[in-house]
C-alpha cells in the first residue's frame, strides 16, 4: 500500500514536471519560433529560386490588429513574402498595396502556423505591406515577416 | 470632474467612430482590386526599416542586360582607424563590394573581401560572432558556391548588426546599412550610366529608404550626428533626395551621373585617412 502510494506520488510528479516543462515550452513561444515557421514557409519557395534575405521585421501583436511596414521593391524582381506566428489557431490577412493604393497581392496561400503572398511589383518604388493575425484563444501574438525575391 | 470625464468620452466615441467609418469607407471603395487608404489605417505602423542588398538591385540589372561587374570592382584600400563610426561605415561598404565581387563571379575579390570583413570585425570587437561567417564565404569561394556566399554576407551584415544593437550601439548599426547601401547604389549608378535606358535609371527611385537615413541620422545622438563623415552624408543625403524626388518623369543620364558623384564622394570620404 505504502509503495504504491509512492510510485502515485512519484508518477503525479512526473506528470506536474512535464506538464511545467510543456507549459514553460508554450509560455516562451518567441518571435525567433514566429521566424521558424516563416522560413518554413519559404522553403517551397527557395526550392523555386526565391533567395531568402536575413533580415525580417518581428514583435508581438494585439489579435486583429493591423499593422503596416513601408517597404522598398525593384521592377522586374518577383517578391514572396511570409508571415509566420509561434501561437496555434491563428488566422492570417496579409496584403502588399502599390503607390496608388491598389492591391497587388497573387497566390495568398495560409497553412498552420505561417501565410504566404506574391509579389511583382509594377514600378521600382516603396510598397505598403498589411497585415494582420487573429487568434480566438490569444489575445498576444508573436510574429515575424520574411521576404525574398528572384 | 465628472462632466470632463463624460465630455473626454464623448470625444472619444466620435473620434472612434468617425476613424471607424473611414476606415469602412476606404474597405467599400473596393470593387475587385482593392484600395488602401495610408491615412485612414486602422492599425499600428512598423517603423522598422529593412534595406535591401545590393544584389536585389543587381539581379534586375542582370535580367536587363548583362553588366561587366568585373569592371564595377573597387580596390579595397582601407586605412587602418580605431574610430568605430567609420569602421562600421567600411564594414558596410566592404559587404557590398563583396556583393559586386559575387556578381562579378570573381573568386580571388571575394576571398580578399572575406579576410577584410574579419580584420574589419576584428578592430570593432566583434570577430567572435563573424569568423563563422567569414570562414563560410572563404571556403564557398573555393567552391565558386555564388549562391552561399551571398546568403553569408546578408548573414555577415544582420550579424554584425545584431550584435552592435544588443550593445546598445544602434547608431552604428545604421552606419553599417548606410555604408552598404551608399556602395550599392554608386555601382547601380555606374552600370544604369554606361548604358542608359529608363527601365534601369528607375531603379534608382528609392526616397524612402533616404528619407529612412536621413531620419536615422537625425535620431543619432550629437557625437554621432556631429561625426564629420555622418554630417557629409546628411548633405549627400540630401542631394540624393532632391535627385530622387525630382525624377517625376523618370531619371535623367545627369540625374543618374549626379546620384553617383554624390555616392562617390561620400564613399571616399568613409574611405580617407582622417
Amino acid at each position: 500500500m505504502y509503495l504504491s502510494t509512492r510510485s502515485i506520488l512519484q508518477s503525479a510528479a512526473l506528470v506536474a514536471a512535464a506538464f511545467i516543462t510543456l507549459s514553460a515550452a508554450l509560455s516562451h513561444a518567441t518571435v525567433d519560433d514566429a521566424h521558424g515557421f516563416a522560413m518554413e514557409a519559404a522553403m517551397p519557395f527557395v526550392e523555386q529560386g526565391f533567395i531568402v534575405r536575413e533580415d525580417y521585421w518581428n514583435g508581438e501583436v494585439k489579435t486583429g490588429q493591423k499593422l503596416m511596414i513601408k517597404h522598398q521593391m525593384f521592377k522586374g524582381n518577383e517578391y514572396a513574402f511570409w508571415l509566420g506566428t509561434a501561437n496555434e489557431g491563428v488566422t492570417f490577412e496579409l496584403k502588399v498595396y502599390d503607390e496608388n493604393k491598389k492591391e497587388i497581392t497573387i497566390d495568398a496561400k495560409s497553412s498552420g502556423a505561417f501565410a504566404s503572398i506574391r509579389v511583382n511589383p509594377p514600378k521600382t518604388g516603396t510598397y505598403t505591406i498589411v497585415f494582420s493575425l487573429t487568434s480566438k484563444k490569444e489575445t498576444g501574438l508573436y510574429w515575424a515577416l520574411a521576404y525574398g525575391y528572384r | 470632474m465628472k462632466r470632463s470625464s463624460l465630455y473626454q468620452m464623448a470625444v472619444l466615441t466620435a473620434a472612434t467612430a468617425l476613424f471607424t467609418i473611414t476606415a469602412l469607407c476606404a474597405q467599400a471603395t473596393s470593387t475587385g482590386a482593392q484600395q488602401f487608404d495610408p491615412l485612414a489605417f486602422p492599425g499600428n505602423v512598423v517603423d522598422d526599416v529593412v534595406v535591401p542588398v545590393p544584389s536585389e538591385v543587381f539581379s534586375v540589372l542582370d535580367k536587363l542586360g548583362e553588366p561587366n561587374w568585373r569592371q564595377e570592382l573597387r580596390k579595397l584600400d582601407l586605412p587602418k582607424t580605431a574610430d568605430r563610426t567609420k569602421l562600421a561605415l567600411m564594414f558596410g561598404m566592404v559587404v557590398a563590394e563583396g556583393f559586386v565581387a559575387v556578381q562579378a563571379e570573381d573568386k580571388e575579390e571575394v576571398k580578399d573581401i572575406g579576410r577584410e570583413v574579419i580584420d574589419l570585425a576584428t578592430a570593432l570587437g566583434l570577430v567572435k560572432s563573424v569568423r563563422p561567417h567569414a570562414q563560410a564565404i572563404l571556403d564557398a569561394a573555393d567552391k565558386e558556391d555564388w549562391k552561399s556566399i551571398r546568403k553569408e554576407f546578408d548573414l555577415t551584415q544582420k550579424t554584425v548588426r545584431d550584435s552592435m544593437e544588443q550593445m546598445k550601439d544602434v547608431d552604428l548599426s545604421q552606419c553599417v546599412s548606410m555604408g552598404g547601401w551608399l556602395r550599392g547604389t554608386a555601382s547601380v549608378t555606374s552600370v544604369v550610366t554606361k548604358n542608359f535606358s529608363a527601365d534601369r535609371a528607375e531603379l534608382l527611385n528609392q526616397p524612402m529608404l533616404v528619407e529612412h537615413f536621413i531620419s536615422t541620422i537625425n535620431k543619432m545622438g550629437s557625437s554621432m550626428k556631429e561625426h564629420v563623415v555622418v554630417s557629409d552624408i546628411t548633405k549627400g543625403l540630401a542631394t540624393i533626395l532632391s535627385r530622387m524626388e525630382g525624377a517625376v518623369d523618370g531619371f535623367s543620364k545627369d540625374s543618374v551621373r549626379d546620384i553617383g558623384k554624390t555616392c562617390d564622394s561620400l564613399l571616399n570620404g568613409i574611405k580617407a585617412a582622417k
